[in-house]
């Protein structure tokens, strides 16, 4: 009689490979894995829409909630000291932008963009029927649905979708370890990397055979940075969307994928040590990561879309001491970047969004911190036909005028997107957004 | 059509189809046994599994539980302050995000070392179609329970089963099911359970999902909120239409309406077959199986014995032409490399990495699967990992975990970050380590159950040549490279 089959060499109540003293703990992460199809058409490999010097656009998430009043300050309203009456900043340490609105002093180094015509404040961003969770909210911002709907695709999915057919796989990059759900798309397109020095197959060292043996597999010769053969398979064309029907095996979809993943490695690696960055920035990961964006700009890759991810924001207890940082970080993070990016001549092509899930609750809690809110500012940096200043209306504070004691929107934050989308990316929104959101004059 | 694979067809390859797909791959060893029993044989070793014992002990944390709960939740509501309430609630975060874990990493290794393979494959697949998430169920309470329903249920009736799904309670917390009443139905579950679960879009109404709500009404939870139960008070007992047909339907009665419906046997083996054999089900297929599938009562083994024993299941387009999932990724590793699985942190995170965290699929459909699996990322992460797993390198851990660094240096001394090297020569006899090219047809034999293409196969022959005659670490070597290639990722 046959002996069980895969019983015979096992233990299963050995316990051998779990440290029973240790208890490892899996963090929730806000930013979710999901499906991500890779674009494959033939052309990939060279750009057919995105041009070297096309305009870009860097996303900057702060992950929390940020909270906009004590970012951007309405410093002479009664409403706000009254209700924070210990977090609240005084109106003599706001770097004043006019009468009624004034920056938190950490955000110094937007005040510097802003006073060279380089930053546009818009009061008020968010959405009807606003949800207050972390992971519901971000993902309505990240796939710009109505709050009421569930799409898994993300807008700057969808965007590569419309407008990049073709395109190289680095059109977007996120510095970090997963896409973002904004990445998710139907020919999905896009990286993740944390470093150049990660995003490669890893050999043992120096004068690896193993890494030259990788190489020569995929067609490139073995001492050749630059694999640019094809992997022997075939490889075939594909139009439109990208499935198996279309006369493409799996196979050719894993050859496809797997070359992308090589010369996409090389390439980031040659542009990343070509250039150097030649501004100061300050200590710090969105600092290190913007160092990296600006090399890979200046390099020349065929980027259209960056996406960075700052965390921290989520300021329920003693937010003076947290959100503070973090914006002082963002502020001189983004104001060295910018600085680098003009001296390496490419600030003109270059907008960045920061976006945050929500806002914070205008009454402070009993903890000198905020809760989940809803509206909050958006800042648009940019270098090049940037309308500067302060967009849309101040918000009342005004226990009347506020739904369930949190900021009413009056942006919805869709048409900054529709805005980005059709006056930066030079790209129709309403396909990409499911509706035509009214834009707002920021560009041009 | 669907007739059964002459016993003359019988081989290696469609042996090792068979165990890469109804399972989760194996050895060499484990195909030739499983060969000797030739076709009828091999499927029955498969899916008639309850002739196998299985004495695998569930978590021991959910052993004394709910009782640990309810004190756990008592304390929470009994705290003197805030300040008390809000540590212990964090400390309640903490421990469900141990269990989770713990969760996680018990059924991967059921599902690497457990005696019944096919029910744990099978049991995956429930648990990608009647998806839930430990993003919005904060219970592995609830998820290991459910688990363990779709376990016992796996291959019996599917109206049963779909009964089971709609009275489990991580379900119910899922789905709102469990907060609908007579006055304010739910309808949430009741489009779910028709759109992906029994029919797919297109096949009912909204006034059909009305209706459901109210059929559904009155599924809940117990006052200890541990366990299902039904509120008869909450039930509302009037008419319902459902699909033309009018009475004063119950949830179960109301679930028997749809699995009758004539769109739900084939949206079910459509379903099916996508997951075990591929992406496109032909048409005809798709046709007899569900008259089958329909004319037994919905009964899950006899499909799965049709659909392993006939000839479309070993046909050469299907055979080696599925992208592997992460798990069937890391678990037919571990069997090629006959090595345990790597420690609980490096098992989670390859497998977060690669986009596939048991009990956390990134919506309501589960994973898609397939190509969704391949991204440039998920590729180079696969081929490092191979270097984890066979030459025992640190796993690169996401800079978010990398940045609790207290906590990594825990997992340092704890010797949990590192993986040994695989032991790997004595996979090969002598005689296939004495030259390149025996040494080449037995690691594709082992690795691919198949080959390579000819540049790729000339470009390992070269190395393995440079290399000769090859120790343990060339071995790895050759081994590592094998798995950083397109054909390893197939199934």
């Amino acid at each position: 009689m046959q002996p069980p089959l895969l019983t015979t060499r096992r233990d299963f109540l050995r316990t051998t490979l779990l440290g029973g003293a240790l208890s490892w703990t899996v963090p929730s992460f806000v930013a979710n894995t999901f499906s991500a199809l890779h674009a494959s058409a033939d052309g990939a490999l060279t750009q057919v829409t995105t041009g070297k010097d096309g305009p870009i656009l860097v996303l900057i998430q702060l992950a929390g909630g940020n909270d906009g009043l004590n970012a951007v300050v309405p410093y002479s309203n009664d409403f706000y000291h009254l209700a924070r009456p210990t977090i609240g900043l005084k109106p003599a340490d706001v770097l004043k932008l006019n009468d009624t609105l004034g920056f938190n002093p950490a955000l110094a180094g937007f005040k510097s963009l802003y006073d060279a015509g380089h930053m546009a404040v818009i009061n008020g961003v968010g959405y009807p029927n606003p949800n207050r969770s972390h992971f519901r909210s971000t993902e309505i911002w990240q796939t710009a649905s109505d709050e009421n709907r569930f799409l898994t695709d993300g807008w700057i999915g969808r965007y590569f979708d419309n407008a990049c057919a073709g395109c190289d796989p680095t059109v977007g990059i996120n510095i970090g370890d997963r896409l973002p759900q904004a990445f998710s798309s139907h020919n999905p397109t896009g990286i993740s990397m944390q470093n150049p020095a990660s995003y490669r197959f890893m050999g043992a060292g120096l004068n690896d055979d193993e890494e030259a043996a990788y190489r020569s597999m995929y067609g490139a010769s073995p001492d050749d940075g630059h694999g640019t053969g094809n992997a022997g398979g075939s490889v075939s064309m594909l139009s439109g969307t990208v499935t198996l029907n279309n006369g493409q095996s799996a196979l050719d979809f894993l050859e496809r994928t797997s070359m992308d993943a090589q010369v996409s490695s090389d390439k980031i690696r040659d542009v990343a040590n070509k250039v150097k960055n030649v501004a100061t920035y300050p200590y710090g990961g969105l600092a290190n990561n913007l160092k990296l964006v600006a090399r890979l700009i200046a390099g020349g890759l065929p980027t259209r879309v960056f996406y960075l991810s700052q965390g921290g924001y989520d300021t329920h207890t003693n937010q003076r001491g947290s959100q503070d940082a973090r914006l002082k970080e963002l502020a001189d993070s983004v104001k060295a970047f910018t600085d680098d990016l003009t001296a390496l001549g490419q600030f003109q092509r270059v907008t960045m969004m920061t976006f945050s899930e929500f806002g914070r609750r205008v009454t402070e809690n009993g903890s000198r911190g905020t809760d989940h809110g809803a509206a909050a500012p958006m800042f648009i940096i940019g270098g090049g036909k940037l309308q500067s200043g302060i967009v849309g209306a101040e918000p009342s504070l005004a226990p009347a005028d506020l739904e369930d004691g949190d900021i009413k929107f009056g942006t919805d934050f869709r048409s900054v997107y529709a805005t980005l989308l059709q006056n930066w990316l030079k790209t129709p929104s309403t396909a990409i957004l499911g509706r035509q959101f009214d834009t707002l004059p920021l560009i041009g | 059509m669907l007739s059964p694979l002459p016993a003359a067809q019988w081989n290696e390859a469609t042996t090792a189809h068979l165990l890469n797909r109804a399972a989760f791959g194996g050895s060499p060893q484990d195909i030739e046994d499983l060969r000797l029993m030739g076709p009828d044989r091999a499927v029955s070793w498969l899916i008639d599994y309850e002739r196998i014992p299985d004495d695998t002990p569930p978590p021991e944390w959910t052993q004394g539980l709910p009782d640990d709960l309810i004190t756990q939740r008592n304390a929470i509501s009994g705290a003197v302050d805030s300040d008390t309430r809000n540590l212990l609630q964090r400390m309640r975060n903490l421990d469900e995000n141990k269990k989770i874990a713990d969760l996680r990493y018990w059924w991967m290794r059921r599902m690497a070392l457990g005696p019944r393979p096919f029910q744990e494959k099978m049991t995956l697949f429930w648990h990608g179609h009647f998806a839930t998430s430990f993003e919005k169920v904060r219970f592995p309470y609830f998820l290991w329970l459910q688990n363990e329903t779709q376990r016992q249920a796996a291959t019996g009736n599917f109206p049963q089963l779909l009964v089971s799904m709609a009275e489990d309670p991580a379900m119910l917390d899922y789905l709102d099911g469990e907060r609908s009443n007579r006055n304010k139905p739910n309808e949430n579950f009741g489009r779910e359970v028709l759109e992906l679960f029994t029919l797919g879009e297109g096949n009912y109404t909204e006034q059909d999902i009305q209706q459901l709500a109210k059929a559904f009404t009155g599924w809940g939870l117990a006052k200890d909120q541990l366990r299902y139960e039904y509120h008869p008070t909450n039930h509302d007992p009037g008419p319902k239409t459902i699909f033309g047909q009018t009475a004063n339907f119950t949830g179960e009665e109301a679930l028997q309406v749809i699995c009758n419906q004539p769109a739900c046997a084939p949206f079910i083996v459509s379903k099916i077959w996508r997951f075990f054999v591929q992406d496109e089900p032909p048409a005809a297929v798709v046709t007899a199986l569900a008259a089958s599938f329909k004319a037994s009562g919905m009964d899950i083994k006899q499909l799965m014995r049709t659909i392993f024993r006939s000839q479309e299941f070993y046909a050469p387009d299907v055979i080696r032409a599925q992208i592997k999932s992460p798990v069937q990724w890391l678990l037919a590793a571990s069997h090629q490399l006959e090595a345990p699985l790597p420690t609980e942190p490096m098992t989670l995170v390859m497998l977060l990495q690669l986009g596939q965290e048991l009990f956390q699929p990134p919506n309501v459909k589960g994973w898609d699967g397939g190509v969704a699996w391949v991204t440039t990322n998920s590729l180079l992460d696969r081929y490092n990992f191979a270097a984890a797993l066979v030459e025992g390198q640190r796993v690169p851990l996401p800079s978010l975990l990398g940045q609790m660094r207290g906590f990594n240096a825990s997992l340092e001394d704890d010797g949990l970050l590192q993986i040994g090297p695989a032991a790997v020569q004595q996979l090969f006899t002598a005689p296939q380590l004495a030259t390149p090219d025996s040494f080449l047809t037995a690691l594709q034999a082992r690795f691919l159950n198949g080959s390579l293409n000819p540049i790729r196969l000339a470009s390992m022959r070269e190395f393995v040549q440079s290399r000769a005659p090859l120790q343990e670490p060339d071995i790895r070597k050759s081994i590592r490279l094998l798995m950083s290639t397109p054909e390893y990722q197939l199934t």
